[in-house]
């Protein structure tokens, strides 16, 4: 089993497309990183449509459909793409975006006229993308080119990198940013030519953004997004070279465009810190704990009220101080339960908190009390107004700025409005007491 | 009559704290000088009783009413910065647009609006150029043609962010002289102000910001030496890190 | 009058495909969002081909429905990329408009198959051509192809919104502040005008297909921005440059034997090119002496 499928690697590996593929993956996800964190992704958009031109001249100047002949006329046509953006930014009053559509669309429909006027077979290829179709020389051209990229890449990492954080710095860093900048998008213009045979040039800015933004929800640091990026562009362009296989409508370009989507997709929901559901999770979670820390607090205020003489709250006397009815105290005394930080009494009439529920509902008590003091005291606001913010801040305050507020207020005794702050040491004599309680309680 | 009330106005941006629990009423009649360091939120507290940035907190109220309520009673002149000077209006075109607001959607600008439009100009000393372009003009004038904006308007209240920055010596005397014109008229007035030397002769009433509100009063009585240190010593630290957190709960159960 | 040649058929297509294109681009340009314009006409595609295959006829009022959907969803998708991730608007297009696109041409070999009219070539292109053997119908006492109705109504429906919205449009775009404080909706505006974008690319599809609209949408209103200070003649000017553009470009590809569409592009191109070197106001060639005028002004003011 193994053999086979270490047989049907070899053999895969032995054809040029999954080669290709290989290489427009590692090119394009290499440099799509700085595209990204560059915020020039639709340079690479524009670059991308301005090569077309390029492909055209290639095919008429080279009879024999020379693939370096039409790899050079495309690159030329998008470095001039890129010329011809800077120059219309420096010179008139248009913004990139406005001069960035122009040369997009005009070279485009140069390369589009051109063609329509010598009927020529096989531009079609690039612009929709073809691996299935590669020839041998375009093979050669495609390894050269990406081993020179990833080198170039590599030589300049670190140039490139405060580059693409802070331009003035780098500026001041005494580095040639017209040269790194001329380099930046030659190389872009490299990688555009590379990937157009495999997904055709309307579709490269994919191949240089999704991957590359895909990585940049996983990961904070360059090195690791490079890795990622590559690793996802190759799969996906190989991936969608084999999808494509599978029905003779499926063409690579899109197949391999969507499948990069995809996988976009399921980071953009899944990834485990930026992704969508983490956040929402992150934030339901959140919601139910405050949700429980106020039942907390309500039972500790009870008790309070009752001088800590009593270990238990009725379910009817908390549901009249939280205003809500038995059914939803029923449900928030379930959720402490399921939680360990408070048990039933038989019949569920009261409940009773547990040592866990009385050290959070001491510490929130506590998070409440100081934070009121704090408003009043050092920021000036005025008592009858900090209670809504400390209902708040009460569920967000960690030990190390509780333990700063206690020191900053001089480990104080009393709330604005006189109620008692209970400390540390209060909260664990009280804990056995309690303790006591439960234990001979019932 | 209170012209203007803020609720515990509370405004985090990428979950730092910009604002936090402002609350502070100004007398109709009031001109009032914006007062704080870089990054106190002046700009965050205008532009967030206009509603042009959501607050996560608090509430404000104009003339009695919610602000939603009341916009035909609010004129607004935004930072020169935050407009394109090269669109292509003429100064004619945006002391109009002062006009938009009374005449809704369809309606269009007529003769008593051109009129009022170029009283505006006129009064700011920009009649002259009203057929230019925007782009054209220095600073002191885009500032101009911006403040006949807000006279076109018409308001009752006006809040002017920055109106001082960039302008030369007499753009700033005019403007002085307007908005203490203003103020005579009974209109109340909110200005964002950086330059402290200036603030005393300029304004009757200061509002001290540093992300929470310092002090509000009169400019004798919050003009003290202890204030101003605590209006620019720096923010609170403990309120700094942790109201930034608070902005992302759930909204807080109330209960007693 | 009656008796147009097929020329004159094409020539007057392109025009009502150009004109709100070049209207609506104005705005886009003033807005800085050339390049949503360009995701949109990129992502209209699925939208099309979904309403074809349920259709299954490309003058159908289903497929502009689709491409509104399509345009709103690719403006809703960038947002939610752009606005709950860390990534940044330009990718966040790269990223929607690519997806959408690519999905576009795999719907096309599944859903449509070998139909004529959409295919690969017609989004690259478009084709005008088809005008001039339409049916002839009777419109208003005068014999016009069926195929330019469409493309006429929304010519004119846009022109009628432009005119009509003329002041929302504006002030949310320079001053969008005072927009909101007036209580016109920046988020309504700008939906609206992703909508109506979306609708008039798909009027344009089949002339010029999904991405030399882009041109159509872009070059007429940065002609315009470099001849004038003044937006209603910007726009006026805009709608010069659609109509010049749309004869010269018919007769350059019949000159040349070329595509008609791209034809069209091209001359709207070599008119961008003109008004870059002797616009009268921002051409490079003028501006030196403009500039020196301008500095004189303001000598004379201060």
């Amino acid at each position: 089993m193994s053999l086979d499928l270490f047989h049907y690697l070899a053999l895969t590996l032995g054809q040029k497309a999954p080669i290709a593929a290989i290489c427009v993956g590692f090119c394009c996800g290499l440099l799509g990183c700085f595209v990204v964190v560059r915020r020039v992704a639709l340079v690479g958009d524009a670059i991308s449509h301005a090569v077309f031109p390029g492909v055209v001249a290639g095919f008429i100047w080279s009879p024999d459909r020379n693939p370096w002949m039409i790899f050079l006329c495309a690159l030329v046509a998008g470095l001039f793409g890129v010329v011809v953006v800077r120059a219309i930014v420096s010179s008139t009053r248009l913004k990139s975006d406005a001069a960035l559509g122009i040369v997009l669309a005009s070279f485009f429909a140069f390369g589009v006229f051109w063609n329509s006027t010598q009927q020529l077979a096989g531009v079609k290829g690039y612009l929709f993308g073809d691996l299935t179709t590669i020839a041998d020389g375009d093979l050669w051209m495609m390894t050269g080119a990406t081993a020179a990229v990833t080198t170039l890449i590599f030589i300049f990492l670190r140039p490139f990198r405060v580059l693409s954080f802070d331009e003035g710095f780098a500026i001041g860093l005494g580095y040639p940013v017209r040269f790194l900048n001329a380099l930046f998008f030659g190389l872009l213009a490299f990688a555009v030519v590379v990937a157009m045979q495999a997904v055709g040039v309307i579709l490269v800015s994919a191949m240089l953004i999704t991957p590359a933004a895909t990585a940049y929800l996983l990961t904070d640091r360059i090195q690791k997004m490079m890795g990622l990026s590559v690793l996802i562009g190759v799969f996906a362009a190989v991936g969608g070279w084999w999808i494509s296989g599978l029905d003779n409508r499926l063409q690579t370009g899109p197949v391999i465009t969507l499948l990069a989507s995809f996988i976009f997709a399921l980071i953009y929901l899944f990834a485990p810190r930026h992704g969508v559901l983490a956040k929402f999770l992150r934030h339901a979670g959140r919601k139910s704990r405050v949700h429980r820390e106020n039942t907390l607090k309500s039972i500790y205020r009870i008790l309070e009220g009752e001088g800590f003489k009593v270990a238990g709250v009725g379910v009817e006397q908390l549901a009249e101080v939280r205003k809500l009815s038995i059914e939803d105290v029923l449900k928030d005394g379930k959720d402490l339960v399921d939680n360990d930080e408070a048990t039933w009494e038989e019949g569920k009439t009261a409940i009773y908190l547990t040592s866990p529920g009385w050290r959070r509902a001491t510490e929130i008590v506590r998070n409440h009390r100081l934070w009121e003091l704090y408003l009043t005291d050092q920021a000036d606001y005025a008592a009858d107004h900090v209670h809504d913010d400390a209902e708040k801040i009460e569920h967000v305050l960690g030990a190390d700025t509780v333990r700063k507020l206690e020191r900053d207020l001089n480990f104080p005794e009393f709330d604005p409005h006189g109620k008692p702050i209970p400390s540390l040491e209060a909260t664990l004599t009280m804990e056995k007491t309690i303790g006591k309680q439960e234990g001979t309680g019932y | 009559m209170i012209a203007l009330e803020t609720h515990d106005l509370t405004v985090t941006y990428h979950k730092r704290p910009v604002l936090y629990g402002v609350d502070v009423e100004v007398e109709e009649g009031s001109l009032v000088g914006i007062i704080g360091p870089n990054g106190a939120g002046k700009s965050s507290l205008i532009k967030s009783i206009m509603g042009v940035i959501p607050t996560s907190g608090g509430w404000t109220k104009v003339f009695g009413k919610p602000i939603q309520e009341n916009l035909h009673r609010v004129g607004y002149v935004p930072q020169r910065e935050s407009v394109d000077w090269d669109f292509p209006v003429t100064v004619m075109d945006v002391a109009l647009m002062g006009t938009y607001g009374k005449l809704g959607l369809f309606r269009r600008a007529g003769k008593k609006e051109k009129f009022i439009a170029s009283e505006a100009l006129d009064k700011v000393g920009m009649l002259p150029y009203a057929k230019r372009q925007i782009g054209n003009l220095s600073g002191g004038q885009q500032q101009r043609v911006f403040l006949a904006r807000a006279i076109a308007q018409d308001s009752d209240l006006y809040f002017m962010d920055e109106p001082f920055t960039g302008v030369d010596a007499a753009t700033e005397a005019t403007i002085i002289t307007l908005l203490k014109e203003m103020r005579e008229k009974g209109k109340t007035v909110l200005v964002v102000h950086h330059d402290l030397q200036t603030a005393r002769d300029y304004f009757d009433h200061l509002l001290l910001l540093n992300m929470r509100l310092v002090a509000y009063g009169k400019t004798e009585d919050t003009y003290t030496t202890e204030l101003l240190q605590k209006t620019y010593g720096g923010r609170l630290t403990i309120l700094d890190e942790v109201a930034g957190q608070a902005a992302n709960l759930p909204e807080a159960s109330h209960y007693q | 009058m009656l008796s147009w040649n097929p020329w004159g058929w094409m020539m007057m297509m392109c025009f009502f495909v150009a004109l709100p294109c070049a209207l609506l681009g104005v705005y886009l340009i003033l807005r800085r969002m050339s390049l949503v314009g360009d995701a949109i006409s990129h992502s209209a595609l699925p939208g099309i081909v979904v309403a074809f295959a349920f259709v299954g006829d490309l003058s159908s009022p289903w497929l502009l429905v689709g491409a509104a959907v399509a345009g709103v969803l690719v403006t809703v998708l960038i947002e939610q990329i752009h606005r709950r991730t860390r990534i940044k608007q330009d990718s966040a297009i790269g990223i929607a408009f690519t997806s959408l696109f690519a999905l576009g041409l795999v719907l096309i070999r599944f859903l449509v198959g070998d139909k004529v009219h959409l295919d690969q070539d017609c989004v690259l292109e478009g084709d005008v051509s088809h005008v001039a053997y339409a049916k002839i119908v009777s419109m208003f006492g005068a014999d016009v192809p069926d195929a330019l109705i469409p493309a006429g109504i929304v010519a004119i429906a846009t022109v009628i919104l432009i005119t009509v919205f003329y002041r929302t449009l504006t002030l949310s775009s320079f001053d969008s502040g005072l927009a909101a404080s007036f209580g016109y909706k920046p988020g309504v505006v700008h939906y609206a005008l992703m909508a109506v974008l979306s609708v008039v690319v798909v009027a344009a599809f089949e002339a010029v297909g999904a991405i030399l609209v882009i041109a159509l949408l872009i070059l007429p209103g940065a002609t315009a921005y470099l001849c004038t200070h003044r937006l209603k003649l910007m726009l006026v000017l805009s709608a010069v440059h659609a109509l010049i553009s749309s004869i010269a470009g018919i007769y350059i590809s019949v000159y040349f034997n070329g595509k008609e569409s791209a034809g069209v592009v091209i001359a709207g191109t070599l008119l961008f090119l003109l008004a870059w070197l002797v616009g009268p106001v921002d051409g490079v060639m003028v501006k030196a002496v403009q500039r020196r005028k301008n500095t004189l002004d303001k000598s004379e003011l201060e």
